[in-house]
């Protein structure tokens, strides 16, 4: 009997959130707190010929006025981003000054008076414009920057990165491809409209600490790279995360907490806040990526894949960020779930001048597998191959190796073949693809299969330490930022189920202290439930260990002898001989007042293990070290006359190896999924031709709205990650990445022409019918 | 958050409300009649709404006024879209009305509100317009009565100071078979690509449009071509494309030439609902 894997827990922070009282960055203030309001970019691209700060200097409350400077620049893989714009715009959003007063609408009032005069400049507006021969530069001086030793920005070009993945022999793939398809494929940056915008916190204080309070997915990561850029002492910054009101990647990027600082170290180090709009959280702080996107893939008549040819170019608009690193991690994946020998890919991360990118959840997975998950259906319909069949046929399998030639096992990569399976039966599949509903209407199936890795940094590890209280209960503090998750949860239950105890009486810290939480790298990646449920189970052997240790000598027996359960620590073939927990977590107390032990503290902590970089000229290496792998279906009901659709269900097969929350799993895969789908379906930035976002706000920027949803069908498999928590896979994401291409899928098969653009408006298919010539 | 400051007024009376407004105008407050205040803060907070003060005309019983009295159904400007929708004295405005904004928003937007609005939208005009409504208007001096047809051009033409306090509809238009079709980008809420509201009469067909062009309108000569039964409904509609007053919109809800697409179809829809599929 499980104690608490599988079930379907309530988050331990679920009653402060449904009434409210749940408290974020924005909710806490200080006396003696000054605001910060930004003036942003009206332009995309322009030089920067004067600010004008007289005026706003003159409103009261004004403390200061901060305008961009050289130094520092900043970057996760290339320091190519000054924190305030200067000399030049490069992104429509970008900010050009910073006014910091008593008040929130001083500030505001202040920065309406900031005169700014811009000298526009061409504008690169997508990554193919970026990469014509005459194209205009963003960075001129790219090759100047900083960077880290495993990016290779190219000199002259607008290209900051470029990740090669060079496999087998393509000749030889062409050779044996009886037929090919060929198209490409493209789509805008996007948001990630978290509902609550980015915050932060930030103040000096006069024993020179600097201290901020973020809504952030990385406090560790804001602490190392403050160090960095500001030449701080890394002891002396504290980063404290409350609870996240979704994070979803735009939370990964560190940038409000570099103005942030600035304006504290402007006025003293008093406290201030900076708070985003609802239209500087979808263009000023980074977004969704963008890509244009080709592909070339060939088969054999039966249905084998024999080449995959592929050239992913990535908008990570204005600053490479985490721009490079996502267009890498699409290079590792590059073709989806397959077992192709001969790949050749070229994945791309170009500057344009748009708002920049950074991470998105699936982080490049949804974006590669709308164009691979597309081809393949081109593909098999050019072969006459079901494309069910088609995917099955070409299912990675242990043993098969990945495009960076990793060789999997079933550990590994779990069991893709069987979740087709499943989808297939769950889908009605033998029913057709086509259903004629009504003289205009018809229900139409597609699908998409999905993969996806999780390529980190190599020493990214996690940390956990375990406490009791006097009672037994237990607290778990854990270095994840519980951004909507409900990772921590996830924890309690592992941390029950290792303790054999009741989940009640474990307390979970929901709040991160980077000065006395223990690292987790930062909460991305799908990683929390693997390296903290790691790292906390290695705290919970350590906590057994000295409370079997203490219990020993009461109870006279050998610590090997001894279990723990229950709250008790018990002779294992006789449980009657037992001493509580609670009577031993604090030290064991004879009766003539001798005590022994201490207080218990359990400590463990995870890195992932054997991963390494990837070889610029081939890509070989394992930078990922298990894969989640599923398939997916969508089913629409489509109007052949005006290509309006409803979107009925959404399925999802995924093999998580181990299902540790049965609700909050498929919450969780439910809820990635309607991102995917309106990814797929309604949201996007529309650029003017000079490169400026036309719908940086809601009313015309469109997520699901409630009664917008389809049925979902969530259903999952359990081949367990002999590494993860009892098994269990990443699944964070999962259930976003192959959303679009199963959408585009039946859409093109309801249209009956290859809609290759996101998203699919009815707008996009008249136009690709032929609609307004 | 709103960066400039503005005084707020709550008259009790047609008569305070148009004194204050001429007050506050002559010392340069530039005032504006408020209601849900909807607009006043979305676009006051981008300073595309400013003023140095604002009326509330929620106050005055005359706005408030929501009832069927001797044939006629009587609307407030003041009362809230929720709320007109719910006492369903008028289904074809209910029908305008619950495609507008989200549920929250239209709790507080009102019908003067609404029709008076800076969004190019307004709706709720729709409606107004093709049951010839009347709207009763307070002026200078004194409140007057109006058929909305002769003072709604692209906007309600008001003068300076003056307020809409009314709208009085006849039953018996209230009574016609009406239709409201409203085409998004994509999804159920939201702006309009188009709007178009159609009521039929005496077998004579009225539309009207928002989200075509930069206006919302009802146009005599799109009605002529749509009603004139010689010709095919296809080439009644295409006739009445070529007599759209103004250019047809171009902006991120859609290209002008697939709101041209869009807008044949949804008319086909309206003639084939009250003509028949099929019949030339």
């Amino acid at each position: 009997m499980s104690w608490s894997i599988g079930k379907s827990i309530y988050r331990k922070e679920a009653l402060e959130k449904v009434t409210g009282k749940a408290k974020y960055t924005d909710d806490y203030s200080t006396s003696g707190m000054l605001h910060i309001k930004l003036v942003v970019s009206s332009y995309a691209h322009a030089k920067i010929k004067a600010i004008d700060t007289e005026k706003a200097r003159a409103v009261p409350g004004v403390r200061a006025i901060l305008i961009g400077q050289p130094f520092p620049l900043t970057g996760e893989e290339i320091s190519d981003r000054p924190p305030i714009a200067f000399d030049k715009v490069r992104y429509h959003g970008e900010p050009v000054a910073a006014v910091i007063a008593d008040s929130p609408i001083q500030a505001k009032k202040a920065s309406e008076l900031i005169g700014v005069v811009y000298e526009p400049l061409p504008v690169v507006n997508s990554p193919k414009e970026a990469l014509l021969p005459d194209a205009m530069l963003v960075h001129e001086n790219l090759t100047s920057y900083e960077r880290i030793e495993h990016v290779y920005p190219e000199p002259n070009t607008n290209i900051a990165d470029r990740t090669k993945i060079r496999k087998g022999n393509m000749e030889q793939g062409w050779a044996e491809s009886e037929a090919t398809v060929e198209a490409s494929f493209s789509f805008a940056p996007s948001d990630h409209i978290a509902m609550e915008t980015r915050c932060v916190i930030a103040e000096i204080r006069p024993d020179g600490f600097v201290v901020f309070s973020s809504s952030t997915q990385s406090p560790y990561m804001i602490k190392k790279l403050m160090s960095d850029y500001f030449n701080l002492e890394e002891g002396k910054i504290i980063v404290k995360t409350p609870l996240v009101g979704g994070g979803f990647g735009g939370k990964v990027s560190v940038q409000l907490e570099l103005i942030a600082y600035m304006a504290t170290l402007a006025v003293g180090g008093r406290p201030v806040k900076l708070v985003n709009t609802r239209e500087e959280d979808m263009i000023t702080s980074p977004v969704h990526i963008g890509l244009d996107a080709n592909i070339r893939l060939g088969a054999t008549k039966d249905g084998k894949i024999k080449a995959a040819e592929i050239l992913y170019m990535f908008d990570s608009g204005a600053y490479s960020d985490k721009g490079a690193t996502v267009s890498r991690a699409a290079a590792v994946t590059c073709t989806g779930p397959y077992h192709i020998e001969n790949v050749w890919c070229d994945s791309l991360c170009i500057y344009t001048n748009h708002p920049y990118a950074t991470a998105y959840r699936g982080f490049s997975h949804s974006e590669l597998l709308f164009v691979f998950e597309r081809a393949m259906d081109m593909l098999a319909q050019k072969i006459d191959m079901d494309p069910i069949d088609f995917r099955k046929k070409n299912s990675i399998m242990p043993g098969d190796t990945t495009p960076t030639q990793t060789r999997l096992n079933q550990s590994t990569v779990g069991n893709l073949p069987n979740c087709i399976d499943q989808l297939k039966q769950l889908m009605n599949w033998k029913d057709g693809q086509v259903t004629q509903i009504s003289e205009r209407k018809i229900r139409v199936k597609g699908v998409s299969c999905i993969w996806k890795t999780s390529t980190i940094d190599s020493e990214a590890s996690s940390g956990v330490t375990v406490t009791f209280n006097a009672d037994g209960s237990v607290n778990v503090m854990s270095g994840i930022v519980e951004i909507g998750t409900g990772t921590k949860t996830v924890l309690a239950q592992l941390l029950a189920e290792k303790l054999k105890m009741d989940i009640n009486n474990i307390h979970v810290k929901m709040e991160v202290d980077t000065q006395t939480t223990p690292e987790h790298w930062k909460t991305v990646a799908s990683r929390g439930t693997l390296m903290a449920g790691r790292a906390l189970l290695k705290a919970a052997d350590d906590a057994t260990e000295q409370l079997k240790d203490i219990a020993s000598r009461v109870l006279m027996c050998s610590p090997d002898d001894l279990e723990v359960g229950n709250e008790m620590v018990y002779v294992r073939d006789e449980p009657d001989t037992f001493i509580n927990v609670k009577d031993v977590c604090y030290g064991y107390k004879y009766p003539s007042g001798y005590s022994i032990g201490g207080q218990v503290i359990g400590r463990g902590s995870y890195t992932l293990r054997h991963l390494t970089h990837i070889d610029h000229e081939t890509g070989q290496g394992k930078p990922g070290p298990e894969y989640t792998v599923g398939a997916q279906g969508v089913e629409v009901e489509f109007d052949t006359r005006d290509y309006t659709y409803r979107i009925l269900k959404a399925y999802s097969v995924i093999d998580v190896g181990k299902v540790l929350n049965n609700k909050a799993a498929k919450g969780q895969v439910m809820g990635a999924m309607s991102m995917g789908l309106n990814f797929g379906s309604s949201e996007t930035f529309v650029f003017s031709e000079d490169g400026k976002v036309l719908n940086p706000r809601l009313r015309t920027y469109v997520p699901y709205r409630y009664g917008d949803h389809p049925e979902y069908v969530v259903h999952f498999l359990e081949t367990p990650y002999i590494d993860g928590p009892y098994g269990a896979r990443g699944v964070g994401e999962i259930g976003l990445i192959g959303m679009p291409a199963a959408l585009a899928n039946s859409l093109s098969m309801a249209a009956g022409v290859d809609l290759n653009k996101l998203p699919i408006t009815p707008e996009v298919i008249w136009k690709v019918k032929g609609g307004g010539g | 958050m709103i960066s400039y400051d503005f005084e707020y007024y709550k008259p009790t009376s047609i008569e305070e409300a148009s004194q204050l407004f001429q007050s506050l105008d002559e010392q340069g407050k530039e005032p504006i009649y408020f209601s849900g205040g909807t607009e006043v803060i979305t676009l006051g907070r981008v300073n595309q709404i400013i003023t140095g003060a604002v009326i509330d005309i929620k106050g005055i019983l005359e706005c408030l006024v929501l009832k069927k009295n001797e044939n006629k159904v009587i609307i407030g400007a003041a009362q809230s879209l929720t709320k007109i929708r719910e006492v369903q004295l008028f289904p074809f405005l209910s029908k305008a009305i619950v495609e507008i904004a989200d549920h929250t928003a239209r709790n507080k937007i009102t019908l003067g509100g609404n029709i008076c609005a800076n969004i190019i939208y307004r709706e709720t005009v729709l409606p107004l317009l093709l049951t010839n409504s009347q709207v009763v208007i307070a002026s200078h001096n004194g409140l007057k009565q109006l058929p909305i047809n002769e003072v709604f051009n692209q906007k309600l033409k008001l003068e300076k100071g003056e307020f809409l306090v009314q709208t009085i509809t006849e039953q018996s238009e209230v009574d016609l078979p009406f239709l409201c079709v409203k085409k998004r980008r994509q999804w159920d809420v939201g702006y309009p690509l188009l709007t178009v509201a159609a009521l039929t009469s005496n077998e004579y067909i009225k539309v009207a449009f928002s989200g075509l062009c930069s206006f919302p309108f009802r146009n005599q000569l799109i009605e002529e071509s749509l009603n004139n039964k010689q010709l095919s409904k296809e080439t009644r509609i295409e006739e009445a494309i070529q007599r759209i007053p103004a250019p047809i919109l171009d902006d991120v809800q859609g290209s002008a030439e697939y709101r041209q697409f869009v807008l044949k179809n949804t008319l086909l829809d309206v003639l084939d609902a009250w003509e028949g599929e099929g019949n030339a």
